[in-house]
């Protein structure tokens, strides 16, 4: 009896302990572990494991003793070195990948390692810098030293002066040259974000001349301050607030040489942008949800994602980093939500200001400007197995992506991305009914009809001589009842 | 009774292809039939139902998870019902010559060919690729405009209107049907303050005593 009673006291023990919350946050912060989400087709939050996990931070400790009064921007290079730009302090940390300082950059030296000089016989000193880019092609290094008016471009290997580009003489517009945040696509050229500038992007050539804006941003008209300007005289109209193009806040290149973009504007019409040659947004949308980061919704009173820095992979898979909700958004190359997490807060691991993220491999490094660090972040093995799965489906791998993608089904069976994997590759292999299947599961109509008509033409094909004997003998019945019509002399009944 | 039914259905045949002379005769020799109307509304309240539902998964965007049938009937007939009504009250008023009767008969005919077009796109919804989709969408919008031709006509004919005093009605109608609901609204708010009004006094009283 007595025995009895401790067996059920030890089973009721074990499951409450089953029940808690497994949450665990060591002391140290690594193993921070966010709640991650997604939205399904009718904009409703799936919760979903985070596809990543706090690995380290990079602060002040890692600096050799330099201080840090801000982290602006983050950029990564190819062999793994992390750039933090700091416009408090002026300067320019570089990192390798495990968070040990590898330069320390404020003075600029030339190649022969002697302070270079400008043409006034200056030196070369950095002065609020808010961007730094990383351009692999010509193993360059661009800083954009917004205090100073100029970009910097530095070697890549030994942080010499290369060039510098000042403002442009043939200029033209209203933007003051104040380079923010700055991108070099392949060909050289150069890409300029200047703050609060309603132009657009400036171009400049890789000399550094002048070439023209680029990329507009279109603003979203209400339909009722269209009906109260049309009404307006032109004295009125002159009064009121002119609509402007909202402006572009972060820039980089994706793997197929494409810009993109973000803005922070919340009356831009689109948020995200991938900008062609023209400048027109070629952004791909085939998802189930909108790239507009958070999903307004009758149930709360959100204003919506602020995107402050875009990181893209060469699969094209995107981060987007959010910072009215410190949460970070990632998208595939067809603008698929892939994983939602992140949180404002104070804790390690959490956000206050995020200012900028990068890809460092699979991994993503965020920067804060107001906790002054940087967090390297590890998918974790969810994640791990929906960027292999995206990265080996833009590849055109698609049997391992399956597997992939199978085992990100495993770990969130409500996940519609991988579902949708799972059916494109079926459909490659002209499997039409599991296709079918599985795009039902992932809520995608667009392959279902694709799946479909390859299944109704093998069905056509296999029931054809049934088809055709009851087409004939549907003709026939119809010529029968004519000539028996007539024979009666055309009389009804 | 067989041949009855089988006059009202050719009544409504007749109404559905030739709606002035169809409702004419339903209206004034008596060969509609209410409760065929009715039976018509109930039929149409459950096709939406099934419209929800077994429309074929490319044109179904509907959360099927969170389905509700009983809903989906009673705000389907119970808009209908409202029109009739409010109509009703509304041409009762600017000496229109149809009796509630009448106008459901015509609201419940007018139907058909809508429900004709909801019918052939769920069936063939669960056939067809995305491309093919419009097809059906033409076809629902088709019965839809048949339907409201229908409905404008017998309400034409059934009040004895001329084309502008039927537009007027029909105008005054929706109106009306909006101050319906907001009467409604207000009395269902006022009831509730009542009963927790008699509720609270008798909780006091049993708590007293």
């Amino acid at each position: 009896m007595n025995k009895k009673i401790r067996r059920i006291i030890g089973i009721t023990f074990v499951f409450i302990l089953l029940a808690l919350p497994v949450r665990a946050l060591a002391s140290d912060g690594s193993s921070y572990v966010y709640d991650g989400y997604t939205y399904d087709f009718w904009a409703n939050v799936k919760e979903s494991p985070a596809a990543f996990q706090l690995e380290r931070t990079i602060s002040q400790e890692n600096l050799d003793g330099a201080k840090l009064g801000s982290v602006d921007d983050v950029c990564t290079s190819k062999d793994g070195r992390i750039f933090l730009v700091d416009a408090t302090e002026s300067r320019v940390f570089a990192l390798d990948s495990n968070g040990k300082l590898l330069a320390n950059l404020k003075l600029i030296r030339n190649a022969d390692n002697k302070i270079a000089l400008d043409e006034n016989g200056n030196q070369i000193m950095l002065t609020s810098p808010e961007g730094v880019f990383v351009h692999e092609k010509n193993r360059e290094l661009y800083i954009a030293d917004t205090g100073a008016a100029r970009i910097l471009v530095l070697d890549l290997d030994n942080y010499s002066l290369k060039r510098m580009i000042k403002q442009p003489d043939n200029l033209t517009g209203a933007a003051q040259f104040k380079p923010s945040k700055l991108a070099v696509d392949l060909a050289d050229r150069i890409y300029v974000i200047v703050q609060s500038s309603y132009e657009g992007i400036i171009e400049l050539t890789a000399d550094g001349s002048f070439s023209g804006y680029y990329g507009v941003n279109t603003p979203r008209v209400s339909l009722i301050d269209y009906f109260w300007k049309s009404l307006a005289s032109d004295e009125q109209k002159e009064q009121m607030s002119k609509t402007y193009a909202p402006a572009f806040n972060n820039i980089t290149l994706d793997g197929e040489g494409f810009i993109m973009a973000v803005t922070y504007d919340s009356s831009a019409a689109d948020m995200v942008f991938r900008l062609n040659s023209k400048g027109g947004n070629v952004l791909r949308e085939e998802g189930n949800t909108p790239v507009t980061g958070e999903l307004w919704s009758i149930h709360s009173d959100d204003n919506g994602s602020r995107f402050v820095d875009i990181a893209v992979t060469d699969y094209g898979t995107y981060a987007l980093i959010d910072r009215s909700h410190g949460r970070i958004f990632l998208y595939n190359f067809d603008g698929e939500l892939l994983n939602v997490f992140g949180t404002l807060g104070n804790l390690k691991g959490e956000f206050k200001d995020p200012s900028g993220i990068a890809w460092l491999g699979d991994k993503l490094v965020v920067s804060d400007k107001t906790l002054k660090c940087a967090y390297i972040m590890a998918p974790t093995k969810f994640g791990q197995a929906v960027l292999d799965g995206n990265r080996c489906y833009y590849n055109g791998r698609w049997d391992d992506a399956l597997v992939h993608f199978e085992k990100a089904i495993n770990l969130n069976v409500n996940y519609d991305v991988a579902y949708s994997g799972i059916g494109k590759n079926y459909l490659m292999k002209s499997e039409y009914k599991k296709a079918m299947e599985y795009f039902k599961l992932g809520q995608n109509r667009n392959f279902y009809s694709k799946a479909y008509n390859g299944y109704r033409s093998e069905m056509l094909e296999k029931y054809f001589p049934v088809i055709m004997i009851i087409f004939v003998l549907l003709i026939g019945w119809m010529i029968f009842t004519e000539v028996r019509y007539h024979k009666k002399g055309g009389k009804k009944n | 009774m067989k041949t009855e039914l089988s006059e009202k259905l050719y009544y409504l045949k007749c109404s559905i292809f030739h709606p002035f002379d169809g409702f004419y005769e339903i209206r004034f020799r008596g060969r509609g039939s209410a409760l065929l109307a009715i039976l018509l509304l109930m039929i149409f309240g459950i096709l939406r139902c099934v419209e929800y539902q077994y429309t074929g998964f490319i044109m179904n965007t509907n959360e099927l998870e969170t389905m509700n049938s009983l809903s989906i009937f009673s705000t389907t007939v119970l808009v209908l019902v409202l029109f009739a009504v409010s109509n009703w009250t509304v041409t009762t008023l600017l000496n229109g010559s149809g009796n509630l009767p009448a106008i459901i008969t015509v609201l419940g005919y007018s139907l058909v060919p809508y429900m004709v077009g909801v019918i052939i796109k769920i069936f063939a919804s669960n056939f067809i690729i995305l491309e093919e989709a419009m097809i059906l969408n033409v076809i629902v919008s088709l019965g839809l405009v048949w339907s409201i031709f229908m409905l404008v006509a017998g309400l034409l004919t059934i009040h004895e209107y001329t084309f502008g005093k039927n537009a007027a009605a029909i105008f005054l109608t929706f109106i009306a049907a909006i101050i319906i609901v907001f009467i409604g609204m207000l009395f269902f708010t006022l009831i509730e303050q009542m009963i927790s009004f008699i509720v609270s006094v008798a909780q006091e009283m049993i708590r007293r005593m």
